[in-house]
């Protein structure tokens, strides 16, 4: 073999020794920032592991995860999948034009939609009654807002909604919102372009929002969820809130944990969810007391993580208002923690939730 | 254990390698038996002994016929070890097939056994049934050590996907192995194209194909995207596996037969069994097809006999009347051609040519379908029967992401890239090596890569 050949030979196998000893020398990391979720660690090798193949699988989640430079890993794969071969998403999440990352959702799961408006159902039979009023109400994905993608037929989706929940008023809110209600790297909507939006919602309660709100900078350089999920190169953009000094006047209670929370978690903005910060996440169960709103009425919202950001826009016009996560409690346990006379009651979801929802209990 | 999974890359096999050369090469055997059986027992450990007990049934038949001297004793044997090894596949791949449709005809209600299939079992039965018959008819000599004939049924490389491994094919190596660095840059090479193949361009094109299954807004466009995107997909899986297992082989100084020779090029059904699963199509031929008199006992015998390989052949890829059709789809292809067909479509290529790659899409089509009748549904939506539109917004996107990864497959299923690179060669065997490296190191990190963001991604071939 001519010298030239000879040295050429031995760059793939030292290549593969180096990648290997990486791996068998690698110190394991217990969770990934990007991906927000714990990173598997090495199973307990048992003989009942593997004679059901748990440990063989196990095995497999744990190497994948702790492949050393695993960031850089997937960061090249996205780039080789969408600058390469010019693939318009990956892992599902796609990257519009003007950098709004969104998750490819589609189609309706219909049953999906019929078991959560069943959970409403639920909700109504048991606990409301005549002096209720009751709403629902669903925000469109962001993927609404795009084009030229395979997506949720929004408007199918509420019409479902709608006919499975004859026992609410059904509020639309796509007419409310744009692509830029949206943080581009998130699934969630940016809280400062809700006016809008919580207008048209507590207009159809019955209500009229006046507050002026500051707007204040959480994070320059909030990254959403897609980003992680994507891989791509993505730049982060700015988080903000609204503040209102009324809010120093609010008593929140998290029932879950049994402690009193403020409006915002500014701590969240280094966790792994900056996204939390709106009232400390998505908690079971929320009160806020605001002995200063325009009215003495009560509101309990059933929702997902979107109601956090969107909540604090009806503090001024209701005495108390209550969040619900029936994803964390049980419908039929409902009775014990709330007095729902003389409510008003919305239930206020995402289509990503209602596509998926049998995380609703 | 799959060979595209880290837990194989980087750990399976490296530890391999260091223990098969450390071992004196007399103890190579044992050691690739060892690693082999962990290979397969690594997911699905109850079923090793399934393996094991077939591989023991094949050994002492093998003894048994070459011991025994009167040929209706040799004969007998060979009997009781076919009936024994096909029973293993027949129980464990069709007794729920046989049942479910003993009770469909006759309404009866015979309780489904529901059993899983022993990975691999299909090819392994092969390899086994191949050892014996070759041992009755006097081309191979009875293997006397259990080490070695169990080394060879059980060997990783093609123990689950083929090829099909002729026991003739490897006798001689099972004694004595040569290695060499070229061998050596062969294997890696060969394994690394095969694990490219597989990551980079099946898996992807599987994406496309799992889209329309699960789709609600189906078009003739869509379906036309899916059956082409499985053509190619279930050619570079299978291809793909293919050169992993025979670069694997080169790795541990085995030489394996190939198994696909540019199938997509063919001009006719005819030639295209001759490029592809060649390991498969040649076994049916010396072993079922051969044996029934091949085209030596007149015409009418032949187009029989042509019958009968191809609904085995359909049969062996799955438990399920698509199966059986699509074999028996290709059997009336073959004989078409045999008839009237071959010479007219050898004179005129490019006709050939089309018309094969459309006989093989619609076979395809018809080999992936649940059922008939999901077949059925396929085929009238790409003819725009059935009331699909021309075109969806999900065909649309689909076709547009995947366009150059499509080109690139089609591409990649012709002999254009070995012809450049031979090209490359004859001009600068210097830069030819650089990039041939380069090229390498960087089809490595990508797959890896891939393999790193990815999640589980079993071959196709899996379930035989």
């Amino acid at each position: 073999m001519p010298p030239m050949k000879k040295r050429l030979f031995w760059a793939l196998p030292i290549l593969y020794i180096a990648l290997t000893l990486a791996c068998w020398l690698h110190t394991p990391n217990a969770e990934s920032l990007s991906e927000r979720r714990k990173l598997a660690q090495m199973p307990k090798l048992t003989w009942s592991g593997i004679q059901s193949g748990s440990f063989a699988s196990n095995f497999e989640s744990c190497t994948q995860d702790q492949f050393p430079l695993r960031e850089t890993f997937r960061r090249g794969k996205a780039l080789f999948s969408t600058k390469l071969l010019g693939r318009r998403d990956n892992n599902r999440i796609y990257e519009s034009g003007e950098g709004f990352l969104a998750k490819l959702e589609y189609p309706m799961n219909e049953a999906s939609v019929d078991y959560a408006a069943s959970r409403f159902r639920t909700v109504y039979d048991r606990y409301l009654a005549g002096s209720n009023r009751v709403y629902v109400s669903l925000i469109p994905d962001k993927t609404a807002y795009l084009d030229g993608i395979p997506k949720l037929d929004h408007t199918a989706f509420a019409e479902r909604l709608r006919k499975q929940t004859p026992f609410a008023n059904f509020i639309d809110l796509s007419d409310t919102l744009t692509l830029n209600s949206f943080y581009k790297t998130d699934t969630h909507w940016r809280q400062e372009t809700l006016g809008k939006t919580a207008e048209a919602l507590a207009a159809a309660m019955g209500k009229h929002l006046s507050m002026e709100y500051e707007t204040k900078l959480g994070t320059a350089d909030f990254l959403g969820v897609y980003a992680g999920q994507s891989a791509l190169p993505v730049a982060g953009e700015p988080l903000y809130y609204l503040w209102n000094d009324a809010f120093n006047g609010l008593e929140i209670q998290d029932r879950e944990n049994n402690r009193t929370i403020g409006v915002y978690d500014l701590s969240a903005l280094n966790g792994r969810d900056p996204y939390e910060m709106y009232l400390s996440g998505s908690l079971s169960l929320i009160t806020v007391k605001n002995t200063n709103a325009s009215s003495t009425d009560k509101l309990i919202i059933f929702r997902d993580s979107f109601g956090s950001s969107i909540a604090p826009y009806f503090f001024e016009s209701y005495a108390e208002v209550t969040l619900v996560d029936i994803r964390y409690l049980p419908v039929e346990r409902l009775g014990k923690f709330l007095d729902f006379a003389d409510s008003d009651v919305l239930f206020l979801y995402s289509t990503l939730v209602l596509n998926n929802s049998e995380t609703l209990k | 254990m799959i060979f595209s999974s880290i837990p194989f890359l980087y750990y399976f096999l490296p530890v391999t390698m260091i223990l098969y050369y450390l071992a004196p090469k007399k103890a190579r055997n044992a050691v690739l038996l060892l690693v082999s059986l962990v290979f397969y027992g690594w997911g699905e450990p109850r079923y090793l002994l399934v393996m094991l007990g077939s591989t023991a049934l094949g050994y002492l038949f093998g003894l048994a016929i070459g011991a025994a001297k009167k040929p209706a004793a040799r004969r007998a044997l060979l009997t009781a070890s076919i009936l024994s090894c096909l029973g293993v596949l027949v129980y464990f791949k069709y007794a729920d097939f046989f049942l479910n449709n003993l009770n469909a005809l006759f309404g009866t209600n015979w309780k489904l056994l529901g059993l899983a299939l022993p990975v691999g079992v299909s090819f392994y039965t092969f390899q086994i049934l191949s050892y014996t018959v070759d041992v009755y008819r006097g081309n191979a000599e009875v293997q006397k050590n259990p080490i070695d004939l169990a080394c060879y049924v059980t060997m990783f490389p093609q123990l689950i996907a083929g090829p099909i491994v002729r026991y003739t094919d490897v006798a001689r190596q099972l004694k004595t192995r040569q290695y060499s660095r070229a061998d050596m840059e062969q294997g890696m090479t060969r394994f690394l194209i095969g694990l490219g193949k597989k990551i980079l361009l099946a898996n992807l094109l599987g994406e496309v194909c799992a889209a329309w299954r699960a789709t609600q807004d189906g078009s003739v466009l869509f379906s036309w995207l899916y059956a082409v995107s499985y053509t190619l997909h279930i050619y570079f899986d299978f291809s793909g596996y293919s050169d992993m297992a025979i670069g694997l082989g080169k790795l541990l100084g085995f030489s394996f037969p190939e198994n696909f020779n540019y199938p997509y090029i063919a001009a006719s059904v005819t030639d295209f069994w001759r490029r592809w699963h060649m390991s498969l199509s040649s076994w049916f031929r010396d072993y079922v097809y051969i044996p029934l008199g091949g085209n030596r006992k007149g015409r009418g015998k032949q187009l029989r006999n042509i019958l009968i390989v191809w609904l085995l052949t359909g049969f062996w890829h799955g438990a399920a009347w698509n199966f059986l059709f699509w074999g028996l789809y290709f059997a009336v292809l073959l004989i078409l051609e045999k008839l009237a067909l071959l010479k007219t479509l050898e004179k005129h290529r490019f006709f050939g040519h089309l018309y094969l790659l459309l006989a093989v899409i619609f076979g395809f089509v018809l080999f992936d379908a649940s059922s008939l009748r999901g077949a059925w549904v396929c085929l009238r939506g790409m003819f725009g029967l059935g009331g699909l539109p021309a075109v969806s917004d999900e065909g649309l996107y689909l076709l547009r992401s995947n366009a150059l990864l499509l080109l690139v497959s089609v591409v990649g299923a012709t002999p254009l890239p070995k012809m450049l690179a031979q090209k490359l060669n004859d001009y600068s065997t210097n830069a030819a090596a650089a990039l041939r490296a380069l090229g390498l190191c960087m089809l490595l990190l990508v797959c890896t890569a891939f393999l790193v963001d990815g999640s589980y991604n079993p071959f196709l071939y899996f379930r035989f």
